[in-house]
């Protein structure tokens, strides 16, 4: 029995149980009109589960609706588990649609894209992706991600770690899940492209959720490489950092994604060879002093939902989503809300992101280009700034 | 390839640890114990969250290992209450329900994230050879052999040993020459519990530590223990050091990424066959 399949059987036992919570509710608010349905599909349970997105989301709805909602009509904001398991995810999808949602706001998940985006572009629904993982989030034209995505953020942490940091031989390390090589392959070519760099070695068969990563970073040490890139989710990357530990790497850099940027990573790290490096795709929150976050982390605190990466992501989907709803005149459906997102020609700026959001009349989305560098020094157990801008790469 | 053997031998060890717990169980209460590794992953997430409430590190760690042996030997008295005569198979079928409990209840309790585990020993032992040896491969080897060669003196030249020995055989027997049968089993129960919990909290601050990681690690545990059949403590031993070098040796191999989650598999069926290499078709079926 496969690890996944036997996480999936016990996280189902957990969900039987808590069946009310992996559902959706609907919102209680001030206004008291016809209710304005909107959705979104997350990993609540399964292997990897990203809940604050949706969490987020719904802060900012239950806000709106307070405030009186769109000329006294509420958000009915609908959490969809797709359990990382396509079947799911397909149930889910057409259970959004069969409650009537006119668009799809602030999903996180690993398989969303992937599994819906036909289906959705089917439909005549758009998605505001608050989380986009695989690569059919950031090439379809019916889903527009307010985040940057893990290929985008390969290039920064790369082109940081060789031209900023100055690192001559950089190992990779990565994990790949469904079809999403070609599209990490694509940003390696760019990073090689713009910078004239290559990797010293790359191992793409690392497993996910290794029980041990000591012979992969012993891999990267043979190798002689001063810097190991790795794509790895928490667990993941803090298993990277654990066997370089044992190995006594104390000269190794580490170059990881957002997916590692949690304040719980930071203080597990109890060792960071030269320095964890990571582009944040929003500002970073666990930075004092960036005015941007305050409204996100004041509404987060005030509903209990922790700070992480996923919940700026979920917060930003549906800031957006209000700002393109209230230029809606006449009808809200399905198909004026599409209508609204495509024909948009002026992004929608806010400082947490480096560029501002536009889904746009495109076939592929893609606005977020920038990341903030941040890291964690050796001998740190906290993130800090590691630049005073955005960086971007072409 | 050496150092990546090398770098697979902390791997092994906890392998090891766990196949001889394996073999113990299965020759003395008759059972395979899948829940065997959780046990001492709820224990070791216990021993986080008691860290947590600020108890030192060293009493949290033990106070883990003991809620998770008492859990070990509540599963044991289960078994041993309800199903004293059934067969190996049902017997372990309880554990695999057991395995699901504790993976279920880490999730409610302690969430889905990996937990911060301090380091009891971390950082290099010793260079050999220009590979590093960590401290904690070094204590997970010799962890291994303690426990298998205890094992085997307990077993061998002690009365206590004998009992265990008789229970294992003839428990009926046992019983009517009044052997404490239930006790002893619990008992049994009660120490392998003790033994994977001590070997979980050495290696989890070095590993993936979320719960499904560590719990799974029975399953190359078990590949290890098949080597023995079961029955042998010293081919245990052996089967998990040379299980975790060979991962770690192919790991060092791209093209070898197919077979690198087959190992265990491979080990089994090659068992398999050699082992039932006299039996006639029939009797095999």
């Amino acid at each position: 029995m496969s690890k996944k399949s036997l996480a999936a059987t016990a996280i189902s036992a957990v969900c039987l149980m808590a069946l009310t919570a992996c559902g959706g509710n609907a919102t209680g608010s001030t206004a008291a009109g016809q209710p304005i349905v909107v959705a979104s599909v997350n990993a609540l349970s399964g292997p990897v589960t990203f809940s604050e997105a949706s969490q987020a989301a719904k802060a900012v709805f239950d806000k709106f609706n307070a405030d009186g909602g769109l000329n006294g009509r509420p958000i009915q904001y609908e959490v969809l588990d797709d359990k990382s398991d396509p079947a799911a995810a397909t149930a889910a999808a057409r259970d959004a649609v069969g409650k009537g949602a006119v668009a799809l706001v602030g999903s996180a998940s690993l398989l969303d894209c992937e599994v819906n985006s036909k289906y959705y572009e089917q439909e005549g629904l758009v998605s505001i992706q608050g989380t986009g993982v695989d690569p059919n989030c950031f090439s379809t034209p019916s889903i527009s991600p307010v985040n940057s995505g893990p290929y985008l953020d390969s290039q920064l942490t790369l082109t940081y770690g060789s031209e900023k940091l100055g690192l001559k031989k950089i190992c990779g390390l990565l994990e790949i899940a469904g079809s999403t090589r070609p599209a990490y392959q694509k940003a390696f070519d760019a990073w090689s492209k713009a910078t004239g760099k290559t990797f010293a070695m790359l191992d793409d068969t690392v497993p996910y959720g290794a029980p041990d990563f000591t012979p992969y970073v012993v891999k990267a040490k043979e190798a002689g490489c001063d810097a190991i890139f790795s794509n790895g989710v928490e667990p993941d990357a803090s298993g990277v950092l654990k066997a370089a530990e044992a190995q006594g790497m104390k000269d190794m850099t580490f170059l990881f994604l957002t997916s590692a940027y949690s304040e719980q990573f930071a203080q597990a790290a109890s060792f960071v060879g030269k320095g964890v490096y990571v582009p944040a795709e929003f500002s970073p929150y666990t930075v004092d002093g960036i005015a941007a976050n305050d409204d996100w982390r004041e509404l987060m605190e005030k509903n209990n939902i922790p700070l992480t990466s996923f919940g700026q992501g979920g917060y930003l989907a549906a800031t957006h989503f209000l700002e393109t709803l209230r230029t809606i005149k006449g009808d809200v459906t399905h198909e004026t809300v599409a209508a609204a997102f495509k024909a948009q020609t002026r992004p929608s700026e806010n400082a947490m992101t480096g560029t501002p959001f536009i889904f746009g009349a495109g076939d592929s989305h893609s606005s977020n280009t920038a990341g903030w560098p941040i890291t964690i020094r050796p001998g740190s157990t906290t993130w800090e700034s590691a630049a005073n801008d955005w960086m971007t790469v072409k | 390839m050496l150092q990546g053997a090398f770098a697979g031998l902390a791997a092994g060890g906890v392998y090891a640890v766990i196949a001889v717990c394996l073999t113990l169980m299965a020759q003395l209460v008759r059972v395979i114990n899948f829940s065997q590794a959780a046990v001492g992953m709820f224990g070791a997430f216990l021993a986080v969250s008691f860290a947590g409430m600020g108890v030192p590190q060293v009493p949290a760690i033990a106070l883990g290992i003991v809620v998770g042996a008492l859990m070990s030997a509540g599963l044991g008295m289960i078994i041993a209450t309800w199903l004293p005569e059934a067969s190996i198979s049902a017997r372990s079928a309880v554990t695999v329900a057991a395995l699901l409990l504790l993976i279920s209840m880490s999730f409610i309790l302690f969430g889905t994230k990996p937990k911060t585990f301090r380091a009891v020993f971390s950082g290099p032992a010793f260079t050999f050879q220009g590979v590093v040896i960590s401290q904690v491969t070094v204590v997970m080897v010799i962890l291994a052999v303690v426990v298998s060669v205890a094992a085997k003196l307990v077993l061998g030249k002690t009365t206590i040993g004998v009992k265990l020995r008789a229970i294992a055989d003839r428990p009926v027997a046992a019983e009517l020459l009044g052997v404490p049968v239930k006790p002893l089993a619990i008992g049994v129960w009660a120490v392998t519990g003790i033994i994977v919990g001590i070997a979980i909290a050495v290696v989890a601050p070095t590993q993936t530590s979320d719960a499904v990681s560590l719990s799974m690690l029975v399953i190359s545990a078990s590949a290890a223990a098949l080597l023995g059949g079961f029955k042998r403590l010293d081919l245990a031993l052996i089967g998990g050091l040379l299980l975790g070098m060979t991962q770690g040796a192919a790991a060092q191999f791209s093209q070898l990424i197919l077979l690198r989650d087959w190992i265990p598999l491979v080990v089994i069926v090659v068992f398999l066959l050699w082992n039932q290499r006299r039996e006639v078709w029939d009797a095999a079926r």
